[in-house]
């Protein structure tokens, strides 16, 4: 049975019983190589179904994830929610799943060269392991996943459409002694190059650290690498979410279309309907055909992202971003600078360049403060040259503080996906002024 | 649960194709939520995560696959599926992975609610939901609540492991958790932001224990003296007292995570990162003074992180990660086991049936000591008492980290004063470990859910301890 089939079929099942029905049914063919040590650590594969359902009866909603064996046993899993759902008061977040025009479908996603290889990821894994090993690292760990998906939405507006796409996602850690360096790269084709400069990357910056400097906590300017820059995004831009505002989960829920929000030369857009980017996608989970938006344009807050049901309590229409609880964003795009990265290490007086960061937390979403920290290399810059290298600083800051501070990026953007950005993020090298470093002294 | 026979004769078909080791796992997870929003409902949710999980070791690669679809011929092919994709990456094998000769279980076991999840029903647990916003609206004398979410889950997992050294591990374990995120605001103070949650194995017999509403809005009106009072923390070196939430938090950062052994030897580095400790550290080093004693026991009745067997067929027993300030016995399956020549205590576990097993924190806590919180206090002149957080980091070998005080407190002449506004502690492991000059008698724990992996898996944690006083301690203040 098919992706398309299943969703029909349980929505054939539903549409009376239910004022609104959606279903999603993604079905994967997934493997995915750990690497740790050199060597794969574990090969594990999945090929499966999951099944979403959006269900709405008396303007009362609910939603239900399945991965079980056959449309049966979700229809019969649903028979209990059936009286269940009315028996709580109406929903603020219910609206009616939209009556939609078929949506213009995409050209490009699906790549064969991926499902070809899923059989057998080893001459991939080999190369990225032997990229960067040839690029002077000692060891390496990392992950290659590919992916073939089909994802079929059905609606009882009439909606039933299916696309397929693969993805692949690469990202490579290399060790030198007590430094290390890494990259990723996401995308929705092979391409062989790319999966050797994610090994040859993550290696190359290894020999920037000759010198071990002391760091002292303080403001800096601070060149981010499209892998942290690509993870602070991934806040922000689900922060616009409109599900996140009206939650407190978000900076932006103190901010109105139009505010200034960051430098008025950084422009973030969600682009679902680029195939290139494995997060693409023709119609979001209502059926609503996507399209390109900025959230941030020219440093104003331009887009809030919605389904249907936040759109009707924002008064807007639906973005083409449900997720039917949370809107979210897609792929994501930072768009260029005119600077290279060596200029911009050139225009740094006393700072650093982060390669790397995970662990973001917030104290406060509304006020936005938070704090990321640094691993693999951190490199010091001193009058415009990289002088040595220090480890695991802390950025800890405000978003607004941090956006309103971009005073360049790079005209090169690279395509990352991996642990620490799992929206796929097309973003450059980032130098930000006067950011909040710290560390701890004892 | 399932036809055991369709298990059996997986294993069968693995050991008959020259598997040196092979393990079948059901696992079957049913998920009820319930989301509000400022008193009102704003969705029902359920989820049914069901399915078979297949593990082999072949020419010393790992191979693990996954099926949703429980028959013969499905399980049958996974089976097959695992076995050939781990023997086509074995020439990449350059140090096989072997597994060691822990003894495993034969078991069936069964955690009994005293009050069954159905026994509260739907709509008291949206009274639950209106009760905890009303609560917290009226503890407020002048901010205003801006907003407020409230959550209520209740899980059922069961579990069925085979594997072909002869374990035989039957489970069910319901799980039942409630939280509430909240924001007060003040038009000249800003806004201030809690998450609370509770979570425990049993039934909704937890609720008259947890006292969501009382705790909530007392919370809350401890957070509005913080938010229209708080003064900056000291700039010069306190004692600071560390409420038991945030040392909970500690423990498992800064001795949980860096005693998996799968992180020592480099497993997660690429993820959830590797560790300080090398493995010639263990027993040698010292990371703190007397009172850092870090057990880890996923034994004990109630706890959100409860099992007695893990999904290897180990039994579970609890391990002392660091005993008086020494590193003591590292979280291992039976393959770090056998890298490091001893048994698995019974480490390994998956988040559902997709998930392979890997090492996994299940109840963390610092042992507490002798003194009461007064006694804690008494001989700070100056001093800070942190007791929740909001925003917490740790680098990724477990060694640098941050908390960030939400509801704390100046102590002045050994008797706590004005609330301080985002205090930080930041400090590495060994300073924490080495500052602890007392410890509490009250034991205390807080759910958690930890996530590591690829795919990433969360699971179901407790971490706690009692308060404990650091000696002089410089501390920041998030901008």
């Amino acid at each position: 049975m098919s992706a398309r089939e299943l969703a029909s079929r349980v929505l054939y099942e539903l549409k009376e019983k239910f004022d609104n029905v959606a279903v999603k049914v993604v079905s994967r063919d997934s493997v995915m190589l750990k690497i740790w040590n050199n060597q794969p650590g574990v090969l594990q594969m999945w090929r499966d179904f999951i099944t979403y359902l959006l269900l709405g009866k008396q303007r009362r909603v609910a939603i239900l994830e399945f991965r079980v064996s056959s449309p049966e046993e979700v229809v019969s899993a649903v028979r209990r929610i059936e009286d269940y759902v009315v028996r709580v008061e109406e929903s603020e977040l219910y609206a009616d799943l939209p009556e939609v025009k078929k949506p213009a479908l995409l050209q490009g996603g699906h790549d064969k060269k991926v499902v070809e290889y899923l059989s057998d990821p080893k001459p991939l894994a080999e190369a990225m392991v032997t990229s960067a090993l040839n690029s002077g690292a000692e060891r390496v760990a990392g992950t290659l996943e590919l992916e073939d998906i089909e994802i079929a939405v059905a609606t009882s507006r009439g909606f039933d459409e299916v696309y397929r796409k693969t993805e692949v996602m690469a990202y490579l850690r290399s060790f030198r002694g007590d430094v290390s360096g890494h990259w990723a790269w996401g995308s929705t084709s092979l391409d062989l190059k790319s999966l050797g400069e994610v090994g040859s990357r993550s290696a190359e910056v290894l020999n920037y650290a000759r010198t071990k400097s002391v760091f002292t906590p303080g403001r800096y300017d601070v060149i981010l690498s499209p892998l942290v820059i690509g993870n602070l995004m991934n806040y922000v831009a689900s922060m616009a979410s409109g599900m996140a505002i009206l939650i407190g989960m978000s900076f932006l829920a103190k901010k109105n279309i139009g505010d200034l929000v960051a430098s008025e030369s950084f422009t973030l857009v969600d682009i679902p309907r680029d195939t290139s980017l494995p997060g693409f996608t023709p119609f979001d989970d209502e059926g609503v055909e996507t399209y390109n938006k900025p959230i941030i344009d020219r440093g104003k807050l331009s887009s809030i992202l919605h389904n249907t049901a936040t759109g009707r309590i924002f008064r807007s229409p639906s973005t083409g971003n449900a997720g039917w609880t949370n809107p979210r964003p897609w792929n994501l795009v930072i768009e260029a600078g005119n600077s290279s990265l060596d200029d911009m290490i050139s225009d740094v007086d006393k700072g650093y360049i982060i390669l790397n960061n995970w662990y973001t937390r917030l104290q406060n979403y509304v006020e936005g403060q938070f704090s990321t920290v640094a691993r693999d290399l951190v490199l010091e810059v001193r009058d415009g040259s990289i002088e040595g290298y220090v480890d695991r600083v802390r950025i800890a800051d405000r978003f607004e503080t941090l956006l309103k501070s971009v005073k360049a990026m790079s005209r090169d953007l690279y395509d990352v996906a991996w642990w620490e950005v799992r929206i796929p993020t097309r973003a450059p090298y980032v130098l930000v002024e006067n950011i909040n470093l710290t560390k701890p002294a004892i | 649960m399932v036809d055991e026979q369709l298990l059996a004769k997986a294993l069968d078909l693995a050991l008959s194709q020259g598997v040196t080791y092979a393990e079948v796992r059901f696992q079957e997870d049913l998920t009820d939520s319930l989301i509000m929003r400022n008193g009102r409902v704003l969705s029902l949710s359920t989820s049914a995560i069901r399915g078979v999980g297949v593990r082999v070791l072949v020419g010393g690669a790992l191979g693990f696959a996954a099926t949703d679809r429980v028959t013969r011929e499905s399980i049958e092919s996974t089976v097959a599926e695992a076995i050939s994709r781990a023997r086509a990456i074995t020439p990449l094998m350059k140090t096989p992975i072997e597994f060691d000769e822990s003894r495993v279980g034969r078991a069936s076991y069964e955690v009994a609610s005293k009050k069954s999840f159905e026994s509260f029903s739907l709509e008291d647990r949206v009274e639950l939901g209106r009760e905890v916003y009303k609560s917290i609206g009226n503890a407020l004398k002048k901010a205003r609540l801006s907003v407020l979410t409230f959550g209520f889950t209740t899980h059922t997992q069961r579990k069925l492991v085979l594997n072909s050294d002869g374990a035989y591990v039957r489970s069910s374990i319901p799980r039942i958790s409630v939280w509430t995120n909240f924001v007060e605001h003040s038009p000249d103070k800003g806004t201030i932001q809690r998450f609370i949650d509770f979570g425990a194995v049993g039934g909704v017999e937890w609720l008259k224990e947890w006292k969501v509403v009382d705790e909530a809005s007392q919370e809350a009106s401890n957070l509005e003296r913080v938010l229209l009072e708080g003064v900056e923390p000291p700039k010069e070196d306190v004692d600071v007292v560390v409420g038991s939430e945030i040392v909970g938090l500690i423990v498992h950062e800064s001795a949980g995570h860096p005693m998996e052994a799968d992180r020592i030897l480099g497993r997660e580095a690429a993820q959830a990162g590797e560790s300080y400790v090398k493995p010639d550290m263990i027993g040698v080093f010292e990371v703190g003074n007397k009172y850092a004693t870090v057990i880890e026991d996923p034994t004990i009745p109630g706890s959100y992180g409860f099992y007695l067997y893990d999904d290897e067929g180990v039994p579970a027993r609890a391990r002392h990660l660091y005993r008086e300030g020494l590193l003591y016995e590292p979280l291992h399956n039976r393959h770090t086991a056998k890298v490091f020549r001893t048994h698995s205590n019974g480490a390994a576990r998956a988040m559902n049936y997709a998930s392979e097993p890997i090492i996994r924190m299940s109840n963390t806590y610092l042992k507490p000591g002798d003194m009461d919180f007064e006694e804690l206090l008494e001989d700070v002149k100056l001093g800070v008492y942190m007791k929740s957080y909001m925003e917490w980091n740790i680098d990724d070998v477990r060694w640098n980290q941050r908390y960030v005080g939400l509801e704390s407190y100046l102590i002045v002449g050994g008797e706590i004063s004005k609330p301080v506004r985002n205090p930080v502690l930041e400090v590495t492991t060994k300073g924490f470990y080495s500052k602890i000059s007392g410890a509490g008698r009250d034991l205390k724990f807080y759910p958690g859910t930890c996530g590591k992996g690829e795919p990433s898996q969360g699971v179901p944690v407790w971490f706690g301890g009692p308060d404990v006083k650091l000696t002089k301690i410089k501390l920041g203040v998030a901008v």
